[in-house]
């Protein structure tokens, strides 16, 4: 009886040591992928050169960050504010991360004062919501205003501070147009604030008082409609047949939330979604290149990966201080370890690269023996022959680089830092921190470097540069009138030109005397099945899961970038 | 007597336990704010973030937030959850049948076969069988359940394609339907047998440990030399006085029935309480952590004392004054 039993016990337990020797350690000889691919493009894999179909009845797509309601409450990062923009439009699109959108629901905006304060808006005629009224100006008034004076959201800074819209300029002058007068010159407002902010139905939101609360059913004008959702389960859509940019390629679109990276990648293998709407991990790229049923499309990113220090604290604080950390790291090492090849370097400086705001030649370049001078100079000396040196003060030094637990590859990087670090002779040390206590660190900044990520909202967005002086006000500006007064300055500049100038000051003040010091720009990978569906394509900051790359072929057009 | 004072005991391992649901999500560092506005908080004002908090009256004292957690427990209102935006009940009700579904399986499972390994094991003690099965059986018990549901993952929907790797119920079937039932049945599949792996390791030690000491007795001597039958003696005499070891085993895993499954949900995206626990602690959803807790805490409590007032019934030594208690 008892071999009856142990038998297939035995044939059990081999099969588990045989399915994990042929499973669960992967193809090793596949593991380094192709490097250098140009963006914008598809892999190299078995498909890559067949086209797939251009429109689909349904699709379903893995995705993977938080979010609640389909509203702009519920959905407010650069994760998945995807979602968002398949039920809601903007005045102009696709988005503030390239240089010339094109006006969506809005047939001009344009400023009508010198000084770049006022702006008229007229909106499209003929474009309803999806409950079939029409879309008039004052429902975009109402937009302005429920930002500006609501409850706070993510919009919130880019109605009360860049640009700072008071309640009496925002104008109603009839049924499709509107001016808006800022408190400051606002030149950037097509380009940023116009083409960031989802317009809402005034009728839906007017007597919303708890919107985080708001669970009903989003009203957009946008493509599709939102017709069922679980938060943090699923999103079901459908096309809106009349859509003012024309119906839908899709008519269906179903979006799965799967927080398991593994667990989505092998969903997409097994065909049980169409798409994996997050990054492609570096380390998997060429084993998918392979898969005939998988494309894979690199685009950029727009993303970042940075090392912050801690201006709250000496001797971070002082600017002659940070150059010397930031001539110690070596980013061509993060790349090539932890990225394998599958990103930039970090030494193109904040803001991103890409970012056509970006101050061209701007750099934190890799320079261990300057480093070393700098520090010399400064009185940080290795006195007690240990290796390590110590403060002016004569203290042994053994700074915390604190990240967060669930990003390993955080971790590695902040590992390879106390070792570049301690080839210049300074003591540091990695502490991993619970996601929860990690993203305290904001408020309570008990840390001398962190290392995080930064989006394109953050990155890649002009207004947000000035934006995020105001939150680093308590940290950083109290300590550096020279960055204030360069704030102030941007402020009061009239015109695109201008602001742009003095943003470049404000990017070379950051490079001069860094303390957000990036690491690497990873590169948007991309997996979908294209015998599903195979029209996506690029728009920066986006990759290729977004409303553009399910319209009409011909509406696109300054929407996306052209794939090769 | 004896049972009112074992009842208010337990009411008294309530209260503590609904403090302690209150104060371990706030004494850990973390804010919902963040969780809420996402990374625009590092720009926003203390004035700002306060009125994000105050939707959720998270802005309020912590002794009036304590009052409204308790008088809320018993209006039966444990307040929204920042995640999901539905008052926590909802949540917790929609979630808690699935968790039951496969954990109810899995510990149905696992017991069976530990009990039935760990008695024909049992048999002949120490021999190299018995070894075997024990070493295999540990082995097995003993692999990480994330790290089984990755593999059953890899086998069955990657490279097979039998089962789907994740979810509870197939998308756009109607609830009652055949579709939706076999859905249900496909999508349980693989996170009842990580469950049962995991769990089949300490039901067949305690039944093994068990059965070996009862088949060591004395009576069990006198029925071989009374010539009873050697399954009469296994299923009648040592089994049933092996029993008290194995039936608190199982009340205890029934107990935590509710919390038991949160790897295994996370990485299935099983909708279950255990994947609410998990991230509701990421996002610092303090009213559902107290709704979540809650329920574990009653069901574990309820199990003990479901345990406490059977035992009487299995072991007639309980019962007589004096007796165990």
């Amino acid at each position: 009886m008892k071999s009856r039993i142990l038998k297939p016990l035995s044939l059990l337990l081999l099969l588990v040591v045989l399915f994990t020797m042929a499973f669960g350690c992967g193809d090793k000889t596949d593991v380094t992928p192709d490097p250098g691919i140009p963006a914008p493009t598809e892999n190299e894999g078995n498909q890559s050169s067949t086209k797939g179909p251009q429109t689909a009845k349904k699709l379903t797509i893995g995705i993977y960050n938080k979010a609640t309601n389909v509203t702009t409450y519920g959905v407010g990062n650069s994760w998945n504010d995807w979602l968002l923009w398949l039920v809601f439009d903007k005045l102009r699109e696709p988005s503030p991360y390239v240089l010339e959108g094109e006006n969506w629901l809005a047939e001009y905006v344009k400023p009508i004062s010198d000084n770049g304060q006022t702006w008229e808006i007229k909106i499209k005629e003929g474009i309803t919501w999806h409950d079939g009224s029409p879309l008039t100006a004052e429902d975009v008034a109402f937009t302005f205003h429920y930002y500006r004076e609501g409850p706070v959201n993510r919009w919130t800074h880019h109605c009360s501070q860049v640009p700072r819209l008071p309640e009496e300029g925002i104008k109603v002058i009839d049924d499709l147009t509107l001016q808006v007068t800022s408190a400051k010159p606002m030149p950037n407002f097509d380009r940023v604030t116009a083409a960031d902010l989802a317009i809402i139905q005034k009728k839906q939101w007017e007597n919303v008082e708890e919107p985080l609360k708001f669970m009903d059913l989003p009203i957009g004008t946008g493509p599709y409609k939102l017709v069922d959702y679980k938060a943090d389960e699923y999103y079901k859509f459908v096309a809106n047949e009349n859509y003012f940019q024309g119906k839908p390629l899709v008519d269906e679109l179903d979006l799965i939330m799967i927080k398991d990276p593994s667990v989505m990648f092998t969903a997409l293998k097994s065909g049980e979604i169409d798409g994996a709407a997050r990054h492609l991990s570096p380390e998997l790229l060429s084993e998918w290149a392979q898969d005939p049923n998988i494309k894979v499309m690199e685009s950029p990113s727009l993303w970042g990966v940075w090392a912050e220090l801690n201006l709250a604290r000496e001797p971070f604080i002082s600017k002659q201080f940070r150059p010397a950390l930031s001539y110690a790291i070596n980013r061509d090492e993060f790349v090539d370890t932890i990225m394998l090849g599958e990103a930039k370097t970090g030494d193109g400086a904040w803001p991103h690269p890409d970012s056509f705001w970006t101050k061209e030649g701007l750099a934190q370049p890799y320079d261990p023996e300057k480093s070393m001078q700098l520090l010399g100079e400064m009185g940080y000396i290795d006195i007690d022959g240990d290796g390590y040196r110590e403060n002016p003060a004569g203290e042994q030094i053994d700074w915390v680089i604190k990240v967060a637990s669930n990003q390993p590859l955080y971790v590695r990087a902040g590992e390879i830092i106390v070792k570049q670090m301690a080839e210049v002779g300074l003591r540091f040390h990695v502490e991993t921190i619970d996601p929860g206590a990690y993203s305290l660190l904001y408020s309570k900044p008990e840390f001398d470097m962190k290392i995080g990520d930064i989006t394109p909202h953050g990155i890649a967005d002009q207004d947000m540069l000035i934006i995020l002086y105001r939150g680093d006000y308590g940290r950083e500006m109290r300590h550096d009138p020279e960055k204030e007064e360069v704030v102030s300055r941007w402020y009061d500049a009239q015109s695109v030109e201008e602001r742009l100038e003095i943003s470049y000051e404000l990017q070379e003040l950051m490079n001069k005397y860094p303390h957000r010091m990036i690491l690497w720009y990873p590169k948007g990978l991309w997996a979908y099945r294209w015998e599903v569906y195979d029209n996506y394509q690029v728009s920066p900051g986006y990759g290729i899961f977004h409303k553009w790359s399910f319209l009409p072929n011909e509406v696109r057009e300054d929407t996306v970038v052209e794939t090769e | 007597m004896v049972f009112s004072r074992r009842v208010m005991q337990y009411i008294w391992v309530i209260v503590l336990a609904l403090i302690i649901n209150f104060a371990l999500p706030r004494i850990a560092p973390g804010d919902p704010a963040i969780y809420l506005v996402g990374e625009d908080i590092t720009s926003m004002t203390e004035a700002e973030r306060d009125q994000v908090l105050h939707e959720y009256k998270l802005d309020l004292p912590v002794y009036k937030q304590f009052a409204n957690y308790i008088t809320g427990i018993f209006r039966g209102d444990m307040g929204i959850s920042l995640i999901y935006g539905r008052p926590v009940w909802d949540v917790v009700l929609h979630r808690l049948p699935w968790t039951l579904l496969i954990m109810l399986c899995s510990l149905f499972l696992s017991a069976s076969i530990g009990v039935i390994i760990g008695v024909i094991t049992s048999l002949k003690g120490g021999g190299k069988q018995d070894i075997g099965a024990l070493v295999i059986v540990m082995l097995l018990g003993s692999l990480p359940p994330f790290w089984v549901a990755m593999l059953l993952i890899v086998l069955f929907s990657a490279t097979l394609g039998w089962l789907p790797s994740f979810g509870a119920f197939a998308l756009g079937t109607t609830p009652g339907s055949s579709d939706y039932f076999i859905g249900v049945l496909q999508r349980m599949i693989m996170p009842v047998l990580a469950l049962t792996l995991a769990h089949v390791g300490s039901s067949y030690l305690i039944s093994r440990s068990a059965m070996i000491n009862a088949l060591s007795e004395d009576y069990v001597m006198l029925c071989y030399s009374k010539g009873v039958s050697e399954m009469g003696i296994v299923i009648k005499h040592a089994f049933r006085n092996a029993l008290l070891p194995i039936y608190t085993h199982l009340m205890l895993a029934l107990g935590a029935i509710v919390s038991g499954a949160t790897v295994i949900e996370t990485v299935f995206s099983y909708p279950g309480i255990g994947n609410t626990i998990y991230e509701s602690v990421v996002a610092r959803d303090y009213s559902l952590l107290q709704g979540c807790f809650l329920i574990v805490t009653i069901s574990i409590v309820l199990a003990n004392l479901v345990t406490d007032l059977v035992y009487p019934l299995l072991d007639p030594r309980v019962r007589r004054p004096g007796g165990v208690e």
